[in-house]
């Protein structure tokens, strides 16, 4: 397939010879020259995997239109809360292994008699009689708050932090404190060729030079990007919309490349110009906010949980 | 039979080939000859721990004789039906759990798909820059020479952010949030050391 070495001949020859470096690019038997893609046409059938190996040099026409978007996710910082029907399970599980399991000797792990063997024989107790006592379905049943006695030496347990933070509560879609569990995805109100405002991912033009994976880059770098650690995953797009716009003219063809990436760390910083709102939102809260035509070519690149 | 051949009969030793059967006995425990400081007492508990006795009068640690498994197990299960069937409703759970994933997984590959052979059909130049496999220990001339122009945290950032790797900021999700929440105020002017 192609390789680095390819790719090297290929910009090696100046514009005049690149004939030949399509050659270069054939396999012993083909020695045809392929069809140049003519705008205008149909979008010739995708070409079966078999097919790759014949020379090709396609070029985007003038008339073409080549964007790109990103999707710029926040994986889940929680774990998934279990259903009640798995809490069930689980509790149902661990009963059976307490069933099943040999008895500790507890006069090899504790002084017979100690203070440490007091303590650990009261919390197996415990234990024992959550394990055969009925399956709480409620999951704060076990939470409540108890006074532990601290021995002499011990630190204090850490305090950990509730699941549902204080974005939570109040439904701030712009912090990305909100939903751990769940992947959001950034969605940016701006101004689209029409000018009317829209909602819609990340996007912006891929000149003629540059390459598509340089353009999200510049596009992560931009003055509202500027203040996230991001990550693009791959030089690959994950997706394409090929839209049919009413204002486009009959020979326009359009192409919305998608790349993932990840952000790390940092905000969305509106410049209130090209960027006027933004907002942290999951696969079902994006839905009625963008256009639906959108949506349905990009729906599908997005991660339901 | 005579009596003095019975009585000869029940002197006689009786001989047992059930070796594994044979009382253990510690040693400190043995009647008239205990002595109080055999050996150390933690050597003693790890032997006797290692080796515990044999006589059926409490449960083994080591399972050797667990006679009250089935009693536990019966208070632990409904019945046999009931634990089967509750299996059955499990492994229907994540049969559920399992399509949905592979179906998500589907769909986000033919769009990947999609995209890659519309770029190939668009322009070539666009799609080889796509496919450039990128070698996390080579760099390339250019960034060999902007490398050399950088100093300090800049330098750090550059060189800690790997080309073609994951970054180790991408973070593992935990049962609770930390304690400072999402850093909301990065900047790219105070990067961390590498």
């Amino acid at each position: 397939m192609f390789s680095r070495n390819a790719l090297r001949a290929f910009r090696a020859q100046p514009k005049v010879h690149r004939v030949h470096a399509a050659r270069a690019l054939a396999t012993a038997a083909e020695s045809v020259p392929a069809p140049v893609a003519v705008p205008g046409e149909a979008p010739a059938p995708t070409p079966a995997r078999s097919q790759w190996k014949k020379p090709v040099d396609n070029k985007r026409g003038e008339k073409d239109i080549v964007q790109t978007a990103v999707i710029l996710n926040r994986s889940p910082t929680l774990s998934r809360t279990a259903t009640a029907f798995e809490r069930a399970y689980y509790s149902y599980q661990s009963r059976i292994q307490r069933a099943l399991y040999n008895p500790l000797p507890t006069e090899f792990y504790f002084k017979p008699g100690s203070l440490l063997e007091g303590i650990f024989m009261k919390e197996e107790n415990e234990r024992e009689r959550k394990a055969f006592g009925r399956p709480n379905l409620n999951p704060n049943f076990y939470k409540k708050e108890k006074a532990v006695e601290l021995l002499p030496g011990q630190e204090e347990p850490p305090k950990l932090m509730p699941r549902i933070t204080e974005a939570d509560k109040k439904k701030d879609i712009k912090s990305l404190d909100r939903k751990g569990e769940r992947n959001l995805y950034l969605l940016i109100q701006g101004k689209d060729e029409a000018g009317e405002n829209v909602w819609r991912l990340p996007q912006s033009d891929v000149t003629e030079t540059e390459v598509l994976y340089d353009a999200v880059q510049r596009e992560l770098r931009s003055p509202y990007g500027f203040g996230m650690d991001t990550w693009v995953v791959s030089r690959k797009p994950v997706g394409v919309w090929r839209p049919t716009l009413p204002q486009d003219s009959a020979d326009t063809r359009r192409f919305l490349f998608f790349y993932k990436a990840h952000i790390l760390a940092g905000q969305v910083r509106p410049d209130g110009k090209s960027i006027l709102d933004f907002a942290w939102l999951t696969k079902e809260e994006i839905e009625p906010r963008v256009d639906q035509y959108y949506w349905s070519g990009v729906k599908d690149m997005l991660s339901d949980f | 039979m005579s009596t003095p051949l019975l009585t000869l009969r029940a002197a006689k030793p009786q001989l047992t080939f059930r070796a594994a059967q044979q009382s253990v006995r510690h040693a400190a425990s043995h009647g008239a000859f205990k002595e109080q400081a055999v050996s150390d007492p933690k050597v003693e508990t790890i032997r006797r721990t290692l080796y515990p006795s044999n006589l059926r009068n409490r449960e083994s640690p080591t399972g050797g004789w667990r006679p009250n498994v089935g009693r536990r197990l019966q208070r632990a299960i409904p019945s046999v039906q009931a634990h089967e069937t509750i299996e059955r409703a499990w492994f229907l759970h994540k049969r559920h759990i399992r399509r949905a994933r592979q179906a998500e997984i589907e769909r986000k590959f033919k769009c990947m798909e999609e995209a890659m052979e519309t770029l190939y059909g668009l322009d070539t130049r666009l799609y080889l820059e796509a496919n450039v496999e990128e070698d996390p220990r080579q760099k390339s001339q250019l960034e060999i020479d902007t490398l050399k122009a950088l100093k300090g945290a800049e330098r750090r950032a550059v060189d800690s952010r790997v080309r073609g790797l994951f970054p180790r900021e991408l973070r593992v999700p935990t049962d609770t949030p930390p304690k400072d929440g999402w850093n909301h105020e990065w900047s790219p002017l105070t990067r961390p050391l590498s």
